[in-house]
């Protein structure tokens, strides 16, 4: 809310610096968001008389001007303006000067006459004819009187004003307004507040015998106040009011227009002007709209109703959407005559939920949709009234209606001055606290430690000790708070097991040398489209956020594989030439769709590596490391996934439970991200790992006896899996294997065609004695007919 | 005799320190201390001495014998040495030579912050605790105090999913979950990630991540609030930084405050990184809003507690002076190497 400090000194005084003040407002409550000294940017212009004009040798239309600046000798300055006479006063920006759009202004020379400065327009300081009569003609701003040379222009103009933007918090709509927070104010500097005391004389009548007004809905409008005002006499607003309206950011139209806008920002509550003679039956109806009803608003634009949404109706149809805008017809127009004045309450879920739908939000809808005080709708109206009377704008006929459910009581809310400061833990004088809540406008009554608090509706946010307990310490100071070191029982906070396993897995992929991510849960739309996926797919079960940013971010993300691939593909195209990388995050799967609960979110581990010494076999070690520091049992099988290269891809199975796959990335799907280069890619279901449970780790004794090493060479099929070799071996090999090392895979000259070989390391070793050469023949005999099985023929 | 044995010893000496290499010394070993060597044709000479000569001479003879092995001996761990030398001398290489790298990954920055901050509230007795993303509109709004239609809605801009389901737009929503599966004394924090309609600029993010805290038990006030957010600050800025706080409204708790700390570029004076203020804002924090604790069945009158939700993301972004959070999510390998 912004706010001229000048209008504000009409209601409070301010013995303080504006910084100062501000400051203080903030340890209120009241941030600043915003402090503009008025005139601020305009240095060293001053005012000036224009003693000599000459012709501009070199010019048809420049002129010499000898000004006087107040500096004795008179300073030559040309310009191109024509609106000038030998004897006017107007500003002038002298040598060294600048103007609010920050134009810095130096002595020069034009056409080869020397300048020392520049005449301004009313436009080039940034005035308005609410600034300053004549500040928007055509030519240089001609001041009034005879203001002395050499007067600095912001002291002519008179600015001397501070705009102060106030961010009122969604509890106090009741400082939405010049009164709410002047009142804040004078709490706070301890100095006198006075609201205006509406009063003003009618010219007789009886309402009743010029409008009938109803209200149908008490729920949506609880308080309802029509007058009527005859023979409006319409012109300009006096400067004060222009000045309060414009700082606050509102444009002035003419005294009726600008009377209501002005009691809307003075008291919080908006104010509607009908055109009297617009209204068809001299009838007001407060009612929802019927569906198919439409009205045309003061924009000019037609919106189409329903039935959710109240109206302001005439006799026949709406004329004003309630709370939010009125409609063109009933406009006030600088040749109406008579007015009806409307004073409401409207319920505030309903205007928020009506300019939703239309989608429009005014001055007066924001006010509504955070609340006004039923009681102020009353004063307002009366406010109003006064400023009509008082600026002569209108013949003010007698009486009100005032159409209401009924207005609320007071609330009361008893509590001890203990109480109140229990939830802050520091000891506020209970005189202290008494005089802070009656400060503010809440009559309180002590009776020892006993409080009566009463509750203005206008203090709606106000509901028990807790609210009580911030207004004391806001105005008290929150400073008076000593921190306290957390008591009880000593302990140390506990993870979740899921958080210490994930962390776990992040060390030992950090210690792998992968760097982890972060990306977006939701994604594009068409993301899965880029990994080939199938129509039926199940990861095509997604979410989509109803309103998203655009469509790059509509979707949440049923797998992470997507976002791993644009980081690649970004650091592919920045020319880093090798990375790896890994996030763990959740991936979002909808029990049905559209979702009617919320979905599983399961954590997912993605990885992705690429560089000239990456590849599948890089990739399955770097899994392998996860998989067995999660205790897991692990398969490999060959997987189908689209998005993965046909030849070079695999599922792993944890404990026979599908739990990842992985493989190098079709070089379709690469293209599609701009990727040139192979890559590798994991995702891995960590909920299926952190529900493994892992063995407890037991010392295992030191073998005391030697381990012999056997070499087994065969040839074999081409396409059959060495994992099938190894399986063989194992089986073989029996309890005294201890380990299997693969250390020469060939096939080419000297190898039949479609055939490979293939050698084995073999170590084995037993825990009670030396083998002897009969036991490991006996073994060796027992892994080569098992390697015999797979179609393996042992070389020699 | 005994001048020959003197002239043999000379000889051998001067032969000795003359040696350049072991074989050379192995030979003069042969040629006098061998089997036919020089010493030993001497020894075997004695047998033409007197008995009175041959032990004074015998004893000649060994001293001779026993001085050479000696010198050999010295001679060949000497030679050895400077063997050593010389090998060492020549296998000099250039210090400056790049290393043999060791790779090593490292967390995104986020979660450097994250675990900072998990390890100072566990050390003050805080669980760590998660709560979905995806999030009712009861669990995000309602039990925190902000019914439908509130203005306090409009605070954050909520992406919806579903009429009822909505991104989470603050980690709050876990306060409640917790308060109804836990009995006071409670004290945890949620990390997380949370959502907002903004868009995006070097500022703001639709993704963001928030800390949550929330202690509960019977007698807690603002200055148990205000201890844990001075220890929590003196760990993450330093042990000078103050802590203020400045009232302010959020509709869970009441009364509501926004937390600052004295600037720890300029130590409060006012400086570019705080805009002249001496205070950046860090969190907001209050009381829990007695309606909300009443919404999670503990009695207001006889409990009391305090929340505060900590934006990891502007914590990150001010510790290490990262100027445009878009870069936290960009996930360029030479950022990310930086942490």
């Amino acid at each position: 809310m912004k706010i001229s400090l000048n209008h504000l000194r009409n209601y409070v005084d301010i013995n303080v610096s504006p910084e100062e003040l501000c400051d203080r407002m903030v340890m209120a409550g009241f941030e600043v968001e915003d402090i503009e000294k008025q005139g601020e940017n305009i240095k060293n212009v001053v005012a000036a008389r224009i003693l000599k004009i000459t012709p501009h040798e070199n010019s048809d239309h420049l002129q010499i001007c000898q000004m006087d600046v107040g500096a004795g000798e008179p300073v030559q300055i040309v310009t191109g303006a024509q609106n000038i006479h030998e004897g006017d006063y107007v500003p002038a920006a002298l040598d060294d000067s600048y103007l609010p759009n920050g134009a810095h202004i130096v002595a020069g020379k034009l056409r080869g006459v020397e300048s020392n400065g520049m005449l301004c327009s009313g436009g080039e300081l940034c005035l308005t004819e609410a600034d300053y009569e004549g500040a928007e003609v055509n030519g240089i701003l001609i001041l009034k009187g005879e203001p002395k040379p050499g007067t600095d222009m912001r002291e002519v103009l008179g600015l001397n004003d501070y705009i102060i933007d106030f961010k009122i918090t969604a509890n106090r709509p009741d400082c939405n307004c010049f009164l709410g927070v002047a009142k804040e104010i004078s709490v706070v500097l301890g100095t006198k507040f006075t609201a205006p005391k509406p009063e003003y004389k009618t010219v007789g009548g009886n309402i009743s015998d010029y409008i009938y007004i109803e209200v149908r809905n008490f729920d949506l409008c609880p308080r309802y106040i029509g007058r009527v005002v005859k023979n409006l006499r319409i012109k300009e607003s006096p400067d004060w009011i222009k000045k309060a309206i414009t700082a606050a950011g509102m444009r002035p139209i003419n005294n009726i227009v600008d009377i209501t806008n002005f009691v809307m920002l003075e008291t919080g509550q908006p104010m509607h002007a009908f055109n009297y003679n617009d209204i068809r039956g001299h009838q007001i109806i407060v009612r929802n709209a019927e569906n198919g009803e439409s009205i045309t608003t003061i924009d000019g634009t037609e919106h189409n109703l329903n039935s959710d949404m109240l109206v302001i109706a005439d006799g026949e149809q709406p004329s004003c959407l309630a709370g939010i805008m009125g409609g063109k017809e009933s406009e006030i127009e600088s040749d109406t005559t008579d007015l009806f004045l409307e004073s409401a309450k409207f319920r505030r879920d309903n205007i928020r939920h009506t300019g939703r739908t239309l989608g429009i939000r005014t001055e007066a809808s924001g006010r509504y949709e955070r609340g006004v005080d039923i009681m102020n709708v009353e004063y307002a109206s009366e406010r109003a009234l006064q400023l009509i009377y008082e600026l002569d704008a209108g013949d003010i006929i007698d009486g009100a209606i005032d159409l209401n459910n009924g207005l609320p009581e007071e609330r009361v809310i008893n509590v001890t001055t203990d109480k109140i400061m229990s939830l802050i833990g520091v000891d506020v004088p209970d005189e202290k606290i008494i005089s802070i809540l009656n400060s503010l406008g809440l009559p309180t009554v002590a009776n020892g430690k006993e409080l009566t608090v009463r509750v203005p509706s206008i203090r709606d946010d106000i509901e028990d000790r807790a609210d009580l307990a911030e207004e004391v310490m806001r105005i008290y100071g929150y400073d008076h708070i000593v921190g306290k070191p957390m008591r009880g029982e000593v302990v140390r906070g506990k993870k979740l097991p899921e958080r210490i396993k994930t962390d776990k897995i992040k060390d030992f992929l950090i210690s792998a040398g992968a760097r982890e991510i972060a990306t977006y849960s939701f994604i594009s739309s068409s993301a899965l489209d880029t990994l080939l996926l199938d129509e039926k797919d199940e990861r095509r079960n997604q979410i989509k956020i109803i309103n998203p940013l655009g469509d790059e971010y509509s979707t949440m993300r049923t797998q992470l594989t997507t976002s791993m691939l644009t980081v690649l593909a970004t650091n592919i195209n920045r020319k880093i030439t090798n990375a790896r990388f890994f996030e763990a995050s959740k991936r979002f799967v909808p029990k049905s769709l559209p979702i009617t609960e919320q979905p599983e979110e399961l954590p997912t581990l993605s990885i992705g590596i690429y560089g000239k010494d990456e590849d599948f076999f890089t990739l399955k070690g770097i899994i392998e490391g996860v998989m067995k520091l999660c205790g897991a049992h692990t398969q490999y099988e060959r997987s189908a996934e689209p998005y993965l290269h046909p030849g070079r891809q695999a599922l792993v199975k944890a404990n026979n439970t599908p739990a990842a796959v992985f493989g190098e990335v079709h070089p379709t799907v690469s293209a599609a991200y701009g990727i040139d280069c192979r890559v590798y890619v994991a995702e891995i279901k960590l909920d299926v790992l952190l529900n493994i449970n892992k063995r407890k780790t037991l010392y295992k004794p030191l073998p005391k006896f030697p381990a012999v090493e056997r070499d087994f060479a065969m040839l074999c099929d081409a396409d059959l899996p060495v994992g099938a070799l190894e399986k063989a071996i194992t089986k073989g090999a029996g309890r005294l294997l201890e380990r299997i090392e693969l250390f020469d895979v060939y096939s080419g000259s000297q190898i039949p065609e479609g055939k490979k070989s293939v050698a084995y390391s073999v170590w084995l070793r037993s825990a009670d004695s030396t083998l002897t050469d009969k036991e490991i023949e006996t073994v060796s005999a027992s892994i080569i007919s098992n390697l015999e099985k797979t179609g393996a023929e042992l070389r020699k | 005799m005994k001048e020959t044995l003197e002239k043999i010893r000379e000889a051998a000496e001067s032969a000795l320190k003359a040696a350049a290499d072991e074989s050379e010394i192995e030979n003069l070993r042969v040629k006098y201390l061998g089997k036919k060597g020089e010493l030993t044709a001497v020894l075997k000479q004695m047998g033409s001495l007197s008995p009175e000569e041959r032990p004074v001479m015998g004893q000649l003879v060994n001293e001779a014998k026993q001085k050479l092995e000696t010198l050999i001996a010295e001679k060949k761990t000497d030679l050895k040495a400077k063997a050593t030398e010389i090998k060492l001398k020549s296998e000099t290489i250039d210090i400056t030579m790049p290393a043999k790298e060791v790779k090593c990954g490292g967390l995104h920055p986020l979660n450097h912050v994250v675990n900072d901050m998990i390890d100072i509230f566990q050390s003050m007795g805080f669980d760590v605790v998660d709560g979905p993303e995806v999030e009712t509109d009861h669990y995000n709004f309602e039990c925190l105090n902000v019914p439908a239609d509130h203005p306090a809605r409009d605070m954050q801009d909520t992406f919806y999913l579903a009429e009822n389901l909505l991104l989470r737009t603050q980690t709050s929503a876990a306060q409640i979950r917790t308060m109804e599966n836990r009995k006071p004394p409670i004290r945890v924090i949620c990390p997380g990630r949370v959502y907002r309609a903004d868009e995006v600029d070097a500022t703001h993010s639709p993704v963001f991540h928030q800390l949550e805290g929330l202690v509960v038990d019977k007698g807690i006030t603002m200055c148990d609030l205000k201890g844990v957010l001075e220890q929590f600050a003196h760990e993450i800025y330093g042990s000078d930084t103050k802590v203020r706080f400045r009232p302010s409204f959020f509709p869970f708790t009441e009364p509501s405050v926004e937390v600052d700390v004295s600037c720890s570029e300029c130590g409060g004076k006012g400086c570019r990184v705080c805009k002249g203020a001496g205070w950046i804002e860090i969190l907001g924090a209050g009381m829990v809003h007695p309606n909300v604790l009443r919404s999670c069945g503990i009695d207001p009158e006889e409990y009391s507690g305090f929340a505060f939700g900590i934006g990891i993301d502007r914590i990150t972004t001010t510790r290490y002076k990262i100027s445009d959070i878009r870069l936290l999510f960009e996930n360029d390998k030479r950022f990310l190497e930086q942490f």
